[in-house]
């Protein structure tokens, strides 16, 4: 399957023609800003498109050869999107401008409420843009992602024969996809936040349902809607408290003046900010909501690597750092200090215990979605020092614990992104070598082999260069290996929580001791997933049959491998941490083209290396936890060099014979101890919920249906027979005789004038 | 030629509405009873076509009128009356002019979106089941049905909204007997005793409201009048608090009955289940919203006072249906009866809309109505298409539609998640309205209906994950296909062209009006009206009681 290597480059001639529609949009005289809703309009309109065409000419060889089964369509208009973004991107730039609200473009509904002074006035919730440094930053990162994986899909869902004819719902739903996430980022009100956000999650819902034969994909789709809308109900009633203070949702209004005139005390903030922090908790997969993510790796790989790693799942973070103006009101200082330590709270225990579970987990999926959580955590828990800091007023400390976490948003979207699609690239090349080892009709075998299963794995390196470089450039970049992408966030993330322990904030010593732990755990697990797939000897035959030359696969990882391995760097000199923050004050790339080395020399020294001695222990603490222990312990453990007569790329050789010279450790005992079991069932976690669920919810479900069925209908019921009954008993009044008439008639008579006596 | 003009090519528009269905389908089945066999026959099909024709006129009518005059209609005005105030009980307005019961016709922003939907749904119901037997009865049924809905909405009289609302009764008994399921004999009795029995209560309280309604001036036997404009502007209508209230509660028994509301609901899934395809779909689309409607045009208009008074009772009601509804459709296991205790939770939200008080509630309640109105015919679409293919509605009893039936399994996906409260479909318009609104008046009590969401995903997503996933693709790794026994070896088949015709109206409905509330004026018609409603009637009771 994966042998075919016709060039397919001419078909990506249209696509690469979408490039100019900014600058046909320029040519007719329109702005940037003036374009920025096509971002949402136009996948809106692909969606239906490749549905419909698709659903009506699936099979046809035009729609198969030409179209890639809607793929081309789909990349297409995601270069569109793709190409506006940037202009936008541009615009703001040359403009160094705060765009702020971009005016209505869906006057939605419109309704009276009674105002302060006992007018009714009108009140409108509309759908408009709002683009400032946050929103293009995600924005940018959602519509890059989406491309390069739209791109790489092509390659990995139209060679799989199972997708055949079904893959037009794959990109359709990919592309309405799309829409959810821009419009969710470029909305300028939390009620349209929300409703993109349900959107997203109705295509993760379908999308993990792609393979909807297979039981547990219907299952885990089924979890992910359902965990998902436990958090999205408290966030809606969050909006609603919000809705209530504000009377509007706009971030204009809230963002403009957050205690509306001196009418909104901080304290009335705290029960809102915290209901839809637990709509985050259950978007981006946190303790205790994280129980939908690890089960919807089900989905086809592209989509775990776009939704459940890159995009969606930073919904949450995105809505938390959408609250930060609330937070850095003067006037609410201290009030909400609590709500930043629950969500610093929240962030430290999922890090941790996701990189728990992520020791023992096999499944090179599930290792990445436990290290997705993971990563996430440290997001949250650096927004959670960034909103304390902001809300105890030291402003200095909460630009830099902010840009630090959105910063780490953008490393970990490119790096996760880039090893699912890596480890999408193993398991399509294991399948397709372990198809051609035993072709198709060995169907005992069939059933035992998993290509997902890094045990089955082992000695990759030399069988598949690009994805080996590609995998470790996004280890490192996860794990923080110093000057690599995520590096220059993670540094920012724990030194910035341990600055509010030194601040003042004592409860945050908790969180801020779990993610330096968390450093060296990261450092573990993903190194022990790159070993026990890439080094070593092979553990199956299988892997002898791997070849990586899959078409439209390598492009994206290319690219990715070099996002990741010089973007960090690039843009941390950049000032990209403050420009996050506070966009008029940086200088965006400017100082970084023009004094370059001072440029790099004080992004050093002064946002992650910080003057204060405690926090260079920290970052120095974590450095080595995370780039020196952690891989070390993982090449022990798994490393080894390759068989005899492999080479690898020089690339990645060097790591395999490093971990080569390690040494051996056997820690079978501990892998087979309680406390691994543990972590093999999740800790239990999974298990309890559904206990309740079967224990409380389902039971009480049949109880009110027997009741309503027996009791409730059953009063009708017991009417309907009465009522027969009596008038069977009546009808033996009817003997036809006329004496017992007569007797009747004069009863009746005298209990009338009875009745008429007692009352005249 | 002018809109206007055709909208009164044959008089006032509204009766021609009314009457030209009602008259039209008794002609037709008229002349099907009295022709030979061989000529039955030969009528069959031209019967079937002339009722889907008056059908489309009467949407045509309807969708002019809207054109016409859609941005002015609000509270309080009733356009293409047929007669003034001023008329009433005289020439062509006395029905029986000397008990004071007249032919009044009007619509307003609160009647209009109703008419419209009737007149929308009833040619989809005729299309969805186009090939039902004895097509010359069933088609003329549903006809005289449209009649019926349009009086009841359109009528300003209370004794003949009175007449139409019982005369719906009569179509629908005979879809549910002659075209029902195993145990239609008991569900069409039942559907008749009971909405029947509840109605009485409404009349009586419809009779307290006559004899309190001076029309001395008309100079008929009885001094009185049944209209409801002249009630509405009458000072001092029905003086004693006492009275109101008791005629506040008459109305409530009958029109919760019909909504319905816990607890006395029980008829309607037993209705549903036996009902036919087109029967089921008017019954949820329409036939509910008459509760509502009513509810609203005559409970609180003339009772503001009421509704402040027993506003614990609505609450109590609507909270009731929806939490206790939600929970027992999870406990169901036949698909349609899943479907028609969704209706009670879901109705359950205009209780609880209109007990707000707030004019987003009551917006937010009417245009539930007209949501739940798009989707629920969707919903019994599906399942009557399921019964129709499967000859089944256990829930557990197949895998795998998705491949048998990937349109139907489409339209599936589409009702179950508009009506589970997606956003951009209309019926997440109407809860978030109900919820903002509920939150403003009650606060944290808005977590009870919030958390009810869940369970309504619950039990939408748990029954497509047992019908519609698992299983059925050719494929050897996943070899667990499973067909219902009732096909009894059959192979299965996808949705008829015309029923999905009807679906696919439906949904695009459903989604353009999750976008796009304002489509038709739709939204701001029931805002303005919910505004003036609260600041002319609600607030001041609430304020100077």
């Amino acid at each position: 399957m994966g042998g075919h290597s016709k060039a397919e480059w001419n078909l990506l001639l249209p696509v690469l023609a979408m490039v100019s529609f900014p600058g046909i949009r320029m040519f007719m005289g329109f702005e940037a800003i003036e374009s920025a809703f096509l971002i949402v309009a136009v996948p809106l309109l692909i969606f239906p498109a490749i549905l419909i065409i698709g659903q009506m000419n699936k099979g046809e060889d035009w729609w198969k050869d030409q179209l890639k089964e809607g793929g081309i369509v789909a990349l297409a208009g995601l270069m569109i999107t793709l190409s506006l973004t940037v202009w936008l991107i541009v615009e703001f730039l040359v403009h160094h401008a705060d765009f702020g609200a971009q005016g209505i473009i869906l006057d939605w509904i419109h309704f009276e409420v009674l105002g302060a002074n006992g007018e009714w006035v009108t009140s409108t919730l509309s759908f408009g843009l709002w683009i400032d440094s946050v929103s293009l930053t995600v924005l940018f990162v959602a519509a890059f992602l989406c491309f390069l994986i739209c791109w790489f899909a092509i390659g990995y869902m139209t060679t799989d024969h199972q997708n055949e004819d079904r893959n037009h719902r794959f990109f359709a739903e990919f592309v309405l996809f799309s829409m959810g996430m821009f419009g969710m980022v470029l909305a300028d009100s939390f009620l349209w936040l929300f409703i993109f956000w349900e959107i997203m999650g109705l295509c993760s819902y379908l999308l993990i349902g792609f393979y909807w034969e297979k039981p547990s994909a219907a299952a885990a789709a089924k979890k992910a809607f359902l965990t998902t809308r436990v958090g999205d109900v408290f966030l809606m009633v969050g909006l609603f408290m919000l809705y209530d203070l504000y009377h509007s949702l706009e971030f204009a209004v809230i963002f403009g003046d957050p205690t509306l005139g001196g009418t909104i005390q901080g304290s009335d903030l705290q029960w809102p900010l915290i209901l839809m922090f637990i709509g985050c908790v259950g978007k981006s997969a946190q303790f205790p909501l994280h129980v939908w993510l690890p089960d919807a790796m089900e989905g086809p790989t592209p989509v775990s690597a776009l939704i459940h790693a890159a995009t969606m799942v930073n919904a949450g973070l995105y809505l938390v750092a959408r609250m930060f103006p609330i937070f850095s009101e003067a006037s609410f200082e201290g009030a909400l200090s609590d709500v930043a330590m629950l969500i610093a709270w929240i962030g430290g225990i999922t890090a941790f215990m996701a990189a728990f579970i992520a020791f023992v987990a096999n499944d090179i999926k599930r290792v990445l979605a436990y290290s997705t959580m993971s990563q996430l955590a440290y997001i949250f828990t650096g927004l959670g020092a960034a909103c304390w800091f902001a809300n105890e007023g030291y402003e200095k400390y909460a630009i830099l614990a902010f840009g630090a976490a959105l910063f780490h948003l953008f490393n970990h979207a490119m790096a996760k992104a880039m090893l699912f699609m890596s480890s999408g690239s193993v398991i399509h090349e294991m399948h397709h070598a372990h198809e051609h080892a035993h072709g198709d009709g060995d169907e005992g075998d069939h059933h035992h082999f998993d290509p997902q299963d890094m045990r089955n794995m082992g000695g990759l390196a030399s069988k598949m260069p690009v994805t080996s470089t590609a995998m470790m450039l996004g280890s490192m970049s996860i794990i923080g290996i110093p000057l690599i992408g995520g590096f220059w966030s993670k540094e920012g993330i724990v030194g910035q929580a341990w600055n509010v322990y030194l601040k003042g904030g004592e409860m945050i010593l908790f969180p801020a001791l779990l993610v330096l732990a968390t450093a060296g755990m990261t450092g573990f697990y993903m190194s022990r997933m790159w070993f026990m797939t890439f080094a070593g000897a092979p553990k199956t035959e299988v892997v002898d049959h791997v070849h990586e030359d899959t078409q439209w696969i390598k492009t994206p990882l290319i690219t990715l491998s070099i996002v990741t391995a010089f973007s960090g760097f690039i843009l941390a000199c950049g000032h990209f941490v403050k420009w996050l923050a506070k966009p008029d004050d940086a200088h965006f790339m400017t100082d970084l083209l023009k004094h370059p080395v001072d440029a790099i020399l004080y992004e050093l020294e002064h946002a992650f290396l910080p003057e204060d001695n405690t926090l260079k222990v920290v970052g120095w603490t974590a450095i080595l936890l995370s780039s020196c222990l952690g891989p070390f312990i993982a090449a022990r453990l798994h490393g080894g060099k390759l068989k005899e007569g492999e080479v690898a790329t020089p690339m990645v050789g060097w790591l395999v014979n490093l971990s080569g010279k390690a040494g051996k450790t056997d820690v079978s005992e501990l892998a087979e101890g309680g406390f691994a079991t543990a972590l093999h069932n999740r800790l239990y976690i999974d298990d309890a919920y559904e206990w309740m669920i079967s224990k409380t919810l389902l039971p009480l479900a049949n109880i009110s249906a027997w009741i309503d069925k027996n009791w409730v209908d059953g009063v009708i019921k017991g009417i309907e027979r009465g009522s027969q009954w009596i008038s069977t008993w009546l009808r033996q009044f009817t003997t036809g005789r006329a004496s017992d008439y007569l007797l009747m008639t004069a009863i009746g008579m005298l209990i009338f004038v009875g009745i008429l006596w007692g009352v005249i | 030629m002018e809109a206007s003009e055709i909208i009164t090519i044959l008089g006032n528009p509204l009766t021609v509405m009314t009457l030209l269905p009602i008259l039209g389908a008794l002609l037709l089945m008229m002349a099907h009873w009295m022709a030979n066999a061989e000529m039955r026959l030969t009528l069959e099909k031209p019967i079937r076509s002339v009722n889907l024709t008056i059908a489309l006129l009467m949407f045509i009518l309807a969708t002019l009128i809207g054109l016409e005059e859609t941005f002015g209609l609000t509270w309080g005005e009733y356009l293409y009356q047929n007669c003034q105030i001023g008329e009433i009980g005289t020439g062509s307005c006395a029905l029986i002019g000397s008990i004071g019961v007249s032919w009044h016709v009007g619509v307003d922003a609160l009647s209009f979106p109703m008419v419209w939907l009737t007149t929308l749904l009833i040619p989809i119901t005729m299309i969805v089941e186009w090939d039902a037997k004895k097509g010359a009865y069933f088609h003329s049924l549903i006809l005289m049905m449209e009649g019926a809905l349009i009086g009841v909405f359109v009528s300003l009289d209370l004794f003949v909204f009175y007449v139409f609302w019982e005369l719906t009764l009569i179509p629908m008994f005979f879809l549910i007997l002659m075209w029902g399921g195993e145990d239609r004999r008991y569900a069409a009795q039942k559907f008749f005793i009971y909405t029947f029995t509840a109605s009485v209560f409404m009349l009586a309280g419809i009779l307290v409201m006559y004899f309190n309604n001076d029309a001395s001036w008309v100079g008929n036997i009885t001094g009185k009048s049944f209209d409801f404009v002249l009630m509405d502007t009458q000072e001092n209508f029905i003086a004693s608090e006492g009275l109101r209230s008791v005629v506040f509660l008459l109305m409530l028994i009958g029109f919760a009955t019909k909504l319905p509301s816990v607890p006395v609901h029980t008829w309607l899934p037993d209705a549903h289940v036996q009902a036919p395809t087109a029967g089921s779909m008017l019954l949820a689309g329409v036939m509910l919203k008459m509760g509502a409607y009513g509810f609203l045009r005559l409970g609180v208009t003339l009772f503001p006072e009421q509704v402040i008074e027993f506003q614990t009772l609505l609450i109590i009601l609507g909270m009731v249906s929806l939490v206790y509804g939600a929970v027992v459709c999870l406990g169901q296991i036949n698909l349609k009866r899943m479907v028609a205790y969704s209706s009670v939770s879901h109705m359950g939200l205009i209780f609880l809309g209109i007990a707000t008080l707030e004019p987003l509630g009551i917006a937010g309640a009417i245009f539930m109505m007209f949501a739940h109105g798009i989707i629920s015919p969707l919903l019994f679409a599906v399942c009557g298409s399921f019964k129709h293919h499967y000859h089944t509605l256990e829930i557990d009893s197949m895998r795998g539609l998705a491949k048998h039936s990937p349109w139907m399994s489409g339209h599936m996906m589409v009702g179950w998640m508009g009506s589970l409260g997606l956003p951009l479909m209309a019926g997440f318009v109407a809860e978030v309205a109900v919820l903002i609104a509920f939150y403003m008046a009650f606060g944290w009590w808005v977590l009870l209906p919030a958390v009810t969401l869940i369970v309504t995903a619950a039990y939408y997503l748990w029954s497509m994950q047992r019908t519609i996933f698992e299983g059925g693709r050719d494929d050897h790794d996943h070899p667990i296909a499973q067909l219902p026994s009732t096909l009894h070896g059959e192979s299965p088949r996808d949705i008829t062209w015309h029923e999905n015709t009807g679906m696919i109206i439906l949904g695009v409905l459903a989604v353009v009006y999750g976008i796009y509330p304002d489509f038709f004026g739709m939204f701001e018609m029931m805002s303005d009206w919910a505004s003036l409603l609260v600041e002319n009637r609600l607030y001041p009771a609430e304020v100077n009681p």
